[in-house]
């Protein structure tokens, strides 16, 4: 937000923010979450919703500027009055939206904009008439924004841990369906005799947002940890970089073997179902693999992704189904040989849809891969395979039994996806390290330099497509024994945008960053019910947002990062090769991302 | 290679077994009712060659492919439909239908115009020195997020258009009987495609618009404010989109959020089978994709009996786009190879 | 034989010929340098026997084999590598990473050795990286010890060009192709890679085809000069036959300058 002046800045800031409300309330959002009880009873999601504008425009109305070349920072009186004032405009703007709604019939209104219901006008409006609703409006806004400035003029010591803990609060406050459920079975298997006692402190079963305690209580322990972290956090990596040799295989096994203790207990203490949301992450999780090693890897954007889940899906139902399954193939296989096969139709598939794409440059690949992923979608629906795929009813009786183990049961499932995503991992990050991670890395920097080192980009184009198909079948194949049965409808492209999102989200090319991802766009709005409605249109936010304001992704991959920034690294960071990572270590402990 | 060959031979065998079927048969067509479907393919192709002029000056002077063109197309449709709501309660639709269809088209080439240039501002600018990989997914996030928008704003279901009675029926032109709407949609194309042809051509902003589509850093430096031409680049051709939106829903008397996807790609692979950044080219495309498309399925896979070949519509298009960027993606008036990166 | 051998070589881009008939020797442990004044078609030259381009006419052969119609990675494997006019570095991946892209044609293991990390696969690996910091150690100081790890686009721009004659080493080659090495440099750099051409052969018992324009450096390194000019051998010979040769001299100077 760059103004030339801080009012000019202060005035499109709270312009900017009136909309923001007024398009969320628009497009339904404030409606939908009124029953979301994120802190107490009083602060509601929908009442952040409201707020954040006006906060958020403080905020970064009194961000230092760069004028003439020069940083600027203003004093601190004048950024909270410009932070007041962009608030109070937010209030006015979204009043002035509420008065506007007003004019024509309410009928009228809401055949247009479906909802613009009385309800919503009085949520926004605090159930006031249109006049001291403004008054609200702007006063609330103005102190939003004027703490918002505030906070911005706090010093970078300070102010970190006070937004780090302001996310975790709401990230706990959103985890309300999840948490308690942990904390009860934990106390169960404690043989607490009154286990709710263990959660309500934290969370009410009242309302089941954060009790005002538990929310205290998170912000607090929040700032405590970002502030030990900024302290003791250089020293301790330094420490764990300059690990004699011998000592590393230990530290990374017992790393290992806690996490793998979490995932054994993790479906068991969350109840059923959680345990299908975490399956459901689990595939995507599965796919976004996949797809970073043809996007983040390769550099190939690949935009129809859901060809390859639609393959593996198809697969496995058709060789696994029994009964009458719609397709007119019964080989009735077992699961373990199934898989082999559908690797193989794998392989086959990112051959053939790599094959004709080898010469296309970005846009034009990103494209046709998505008219695959589209003639993907007619086939399987069709009526000329409705023989072998079941039409438009798709497929039933995929067999959810098998090693004596019922997989239709969430708890069980969530291993299987596990134990899958745990392989793709180890293959991801062992293929990341290998000479063919080099050589698509050189690829993706310079294709004919990298041609005339002796890269066959040929050969390691088609190898990202097969591996990714490979594992995007894999994630098909376990959607079928999911669910059970499959329906041709659900394989279109938002599949593959939101697999696309998922790695944006996370950091392209970045392991971690897949993980965070999967979890902040499948685990979240399939906990919320209230956010399934909008998943779409946060995708699409986060797409845009993310590519504005940090293209290199939430954990970034290093090498990624400053392809997309471009940025001078300083020497500094490098290190005299004690301090910073050597390539050595990369490889032997597994360094951030790569 | 091989998949080339295979694509003809099938074509032309399934093509011949069509065109040899006995004229008793179910599948058989008739004469008229090739005509019909050839009819409906141009007004369609009209369609889609208006929506492909946006992409390909977009293409032209950014060299990014606008994903979220086809969202704009669709608001301008939503627009529309929401004052042909209001014209028709009050009778004036019907009363006045001249006046009316001007205006619903002025509405939706202000808004589509209006969203365009949004899109541009807001997700495209910030990122005019990107590495490619990033305009594109902007583009295909700020498509979601229209898409959405709109669904959130105003409902998921299918809404119905009213009907302009005027626009039932049929002419007779040349002996053809083509559907009044039809020759709207027809008459539409033409008057924008030699407009915009004449506008780059003759007008200070068109020959602004050519400079900066072949060099953006020279045309800075000789005096051309580049975002402007952009803002109006992406101005036009949003207008373009917006009266295809308009002139689609009056024709299919239905809008509905997603309903800019598919006319979207199938656009693009317009513009991209005449040649980006050519405007003949996208009209040229235009035409020929909605032709095959409309005759393509009945042609080549009745004789074989392929049941419902019209459900594979979307097919031939998506196939003629993959055919086309893999072996010719200069298009038919462009150059034969890929552009050097 | 000569490990380098062209005839009648011709490469025409619309109507105009970047090389007319070249015929052109190269035997083994040699040093020659290619002269010639803008446009002569030298970067063409390379371009066509790495397999950039396509010929339109004529023979290559290096060390036996064929070189028309071979992609440039087939040529690589074969031991002849090149650098570029303008530094073409794989400008995020680090010093040591770049060098070790050279020795991708010099291995073999697959998708198979790197999941399952077998033993033969790791010692690849190590070879690799010796291979690599040998390459890069051929450059003294400049691109060892905490440099390994740097992004190669924070390198100075002289220590980004030996990086590119260091990562096209490490592809364990015969014969190098090196298309204006010191463009760019200062004195004492320029007269740095001098030393290293010399030593290239040397040490590391390398032929050596060298574009230059600064004839300094070809003086100082050159066995043989070849002068080229729209496309065509004008002159050949030591530096001195070459110097002095008119047709050379009207090349660069014009006709005038001939008469002195």
């Amino acid at each position: 937000m760059s103004g030339r002046t801080l009012a000019g800045t202060a005035v499109k800031a709270g312009l900017l923010g009136g909309l923001a409300v007024v398009y969320v309330a628009a497009v339904g959002m404030i409606g939908s979450f009124v029953a979301l009880n994120l802190i107490g009873e009083q602060v509601t999601m929908s009442r952040v919703l409201m707020a954040l504008p006006a906060f958020l425009a403080g905020y970064l109305v009194a961000r230092p500027r760069v004028q003439g070349g020069v940083v600027q920072r203003a004093a601190t009186g004048v950024a909270v009055l410009a932070g007041t004032g962009a608030g109070v405009l937010t209030g006015a703007v979204t009043a002035a939206g509420l008065a506007l709604a007003k004019v024509p019939s309410p009928d009228t209104v809401r055949g247009i904009f479906e909802r613009v219901t009385p309800a919503l006008f009085h949520t926004i409006s605090f159930g006031q008439s249109v006049p001291t609703a403004a008054l609200l409006l702007m006063l609330a806004g103005g102190a939003l924004g004027g703490v918002g400035a505030l906070l911005q003029m706090l010093p970078e010591t300070y102010r970190r841990p006070i937004n780090v803990a302001l996310m975790c609060t709401l990230l706990m406050a959103l985890l309300q369906r999840l948490i308690p459920t942990i904390l009860i079975q934990l106390a169960l298997k404690f043989g607490s005799a009154s286990p709710r006692e263990w959660s309500n402190w934290l969370y009410s079963s009242r309302f089941s947002g954060l009790t005002v305690i538990g929310s205290v209580v998170v912000f607090a322990a929040s700032v405590a940890v970002a502030l030990l972290w900024a302290n003791q956090g250089p020293k301790l990596r330094a420490r764990a970089g300059s690990l004699a040799g011998n000592r590393r295989p230990f530290v990374t096994g017992g790393a290992a073997v806690a996490i793998l203790a979490l995932l054994f207990v993790l479906p068991i203490l969350s109840g059923s179902v959680v345990s299908l949301v975490l399956g459901t992450v689990g595939i995507f999780l599965l796919m976004g693999l996949g797809l970073n090693i043809v996007v983040g890897y390769a550099g190939l954007l690949d935009l129809g992704y859901v060809a390859f889940f639609a393959v593996g899906a198809y697969m496995m139902g058709v060789l696994t189904a029994t009964g009458d399954s719609g397709s007119s193939l019964h080989p009735q296989l077992p699961f373990l040989v199934a898989i082999p096969l559908v690797m193989l139709a794998a392989a086959f598939t990112g051959v053939l849809i790599g094959a004709p794409v080898l010469r296309l440059r970005g846009d034009y690949l990103a494209i046709v891969t998505l008219g695959f992923g589209e003639i993907a979608r007619v086939l399987a629906v069709s009526d000329l395979l409705k023989k072998y795929l079941g039409g438009p009813l798709g497929l039933y009786h995929i067999p959810q039994h098998f090693l004596g183990v019922g997989f239709n049961d969430p708890e069980k499932f969530f291993y299987l996806v596990t134990a899958f995503v745990l392989l793709a991992l180890y293959v991801s990050w062992r293929l990341a390290r290998s000479r063919i991670g080099r050589a698509w890395t050189a690829m993706r920097e310079d294709e004919q330099v990298a041609e005339a080192m002796g890269i066959s980009t040929v050969k390691y184009k088609l190898l990202a497509f097969s591996m990714g198909a490979a594992i995007g079948c894999l994630s098909g194949a376990l959607f079928a024994v999911q669910i059970g049965s499959l329906e041709p409808l659900g394989f279109n492209i938002i599949v593959s945008i939101t697999a696309l999102a998922v790695i944006i989200l996370g950091g392209m090319g970045s392991i971690p960053g897949v993980i965070v991802g999967a979890l902040v766009l499948i685990g979240i709005p399939n906990l919320l019910d209230e956010f399934q409605a909008y998943r779409l249109l946060i995708y699409g936010g986060v797409l845009v947002g993310i590519m504005i304001l940090r293209p290199q992704g939430l954990v970034p991959n290093t090498r990624r990062a400053r392809e997309l920034l471009e940025e001078e690294i300083e020497q500094d960071q490098w290190g005299k090769g004690t301090g910073g990572p050597s390539i050595d270590a990369t490889v032997a402990v597994g360094g951030a991302g790569e | 290679m091989i998949l080339f060959v295979v694509i003809v031979v099938g074509v032309t065998y399934g093509t011949w077994k069509t065109l040899t079927l006995p004229e008793g048969s179910p599948r058989h067509l008739s004469g008229p009712a090739w005509r019909d479907l050839v009819v409906f393919g141009v007004a369609q192709g009209s369609v889609y060659g208006l929506i492909a002029l946006g992409y390909t000056m977009v293409y032209g002077v950014l060299r990014m492919i606008n994903f979220a063109h086809g969202e704009v197309f669709m608001c301008g449709a939503f627009a529309s439909f929401f004052v042909a709501g209001t014209l028709d309660s009050s009778g004036f639709l019907n009363r006045n239908p001249v006046g009316s269809i001007v205006i619903l088209i002025l509405v939706g080439m202000l808004v589509s115009a209006g969203v365009a240039v949004l899109v541009e501002r807001v997700a495209y600018r910030p990122l005019r020195n990107a590495p490619r990989l990033v305009p594109l997914i902007t583009a295909i996030g700020a498509s979601l997020f229209l898409q959405n928008s709109v669904r959130g704003f105003f409902g998921v279901q299918t809404q119905g258009y009213p009907d302009i009675d005027v626009l039932d029926g049929r002419w007779t032109i040349l002996g053809i009987p083509i559907l009044k709407a039809q020759v709207l949609m027809i008459a539409a194309a033409v008057v924008g495609m030699v407009g915009l042809t004449l506008f780059v051509a003759r007008t200070r902003t068109g020959k602004s618009m050519r400079a900066v589509a072949e060099d953006k850093e020279i045309a800075s430096l000789m005096g051309i404010d580049v975002d402007k031409v952009i803002v109006k680049t992406f101005a036009i051709g949003g207008m373009l989109a917006g009266v295809a939106g308009v002139l689609y829903a009056l024709v299919f008397s239905v809008v509905h959020p997603l309903m800019g996807f598919v006319p979207g790609i199938k656009a693009f692979t317009a513009a991209v089978l005449g040649g980006i950044g050519s405007i003949t080219g996208a009209a040229l495309g235009g035409l020929i994709l909605g032709i095959l498309e409309s005759v393509g399925p009945s042609l080549f896979l009745n004789g074989s009996h392929v049941p419902s070949p019209n459900q594979l519509r979307d097919v031939v298009a998506f196939t003629i786009l993959v055919l086309v960027l893999i072996f010719r993606p200069g298009g038919i008036l462009g150059a034969g190879g890929p552009e050097k990166v | 034989m000569s490990l380098l051998e062209v005839r009648g070589l011709s490469k025409r881009f619309g109507g105009l010929y970047a090389l007319r008939e070249l015929d052109l020797d190269v035997d083994e442990g040699e040093i020659v340098s290619v002269i010639g004044p803008n446009g002569a078609g030298k970067t063409t030259f390379f371009n066509v026997i790495t397999g950039i381009y396509a010929p339109d006419g004529g023979r290559s052969t290096f060390d036996g084999h064929n070189l028309v119609g071979l992609k440039p990675n087939k040529i690589t494997k074969l031991r002849m590598a090149r650098t570029f006019q303008t530094v073409h570095l794989f400008p995020n991946m680090t010093v040591l990473e770049n060098a070790m892209v050279g020795q991708h044609c010099r291995t073999r293991s697959g998708l198979l050795g790197a999941i399952l990390q077998l033993p033969s696969t790791r010692a690849e690996e190590q070879r690799v990286r010796e291979k690599a910091r040998d390459a890069l150690s051929f450059f003294g100081s400049r691109l060892v010890g905490y440099r390994f790890d740097q992004p190669a686009s924070a390198l100075s721009y002289a220590n980004r060009r030996r990086l590119e004659i260091a990562r096209a080493l490490a592809t364990e080659p015969k014969l190098l192709l090196l298309d204006e090495p010191t463009a760019g440099m200062n004195p004492r750099e320029t007269e740095e890679m001098t030393h290293l051409i010399g030593r290239l052969r040397q040490e590391r018992g390398l032929t050596v085809v060298v574009i230059e324009h600064d004839m300094r450096v070809v003086k100082g390194v050159s066995d043989r000069v070849i002068a080229l000019d729209y496309g065509r051998k004008i002159a050949e010979g030591s530096y001195d036959d070459v110097a002095h040769d008119e047709q050379v001299i009207e090349a660069y100077l014009g006709r005038k300058a001939v008469t002195r």
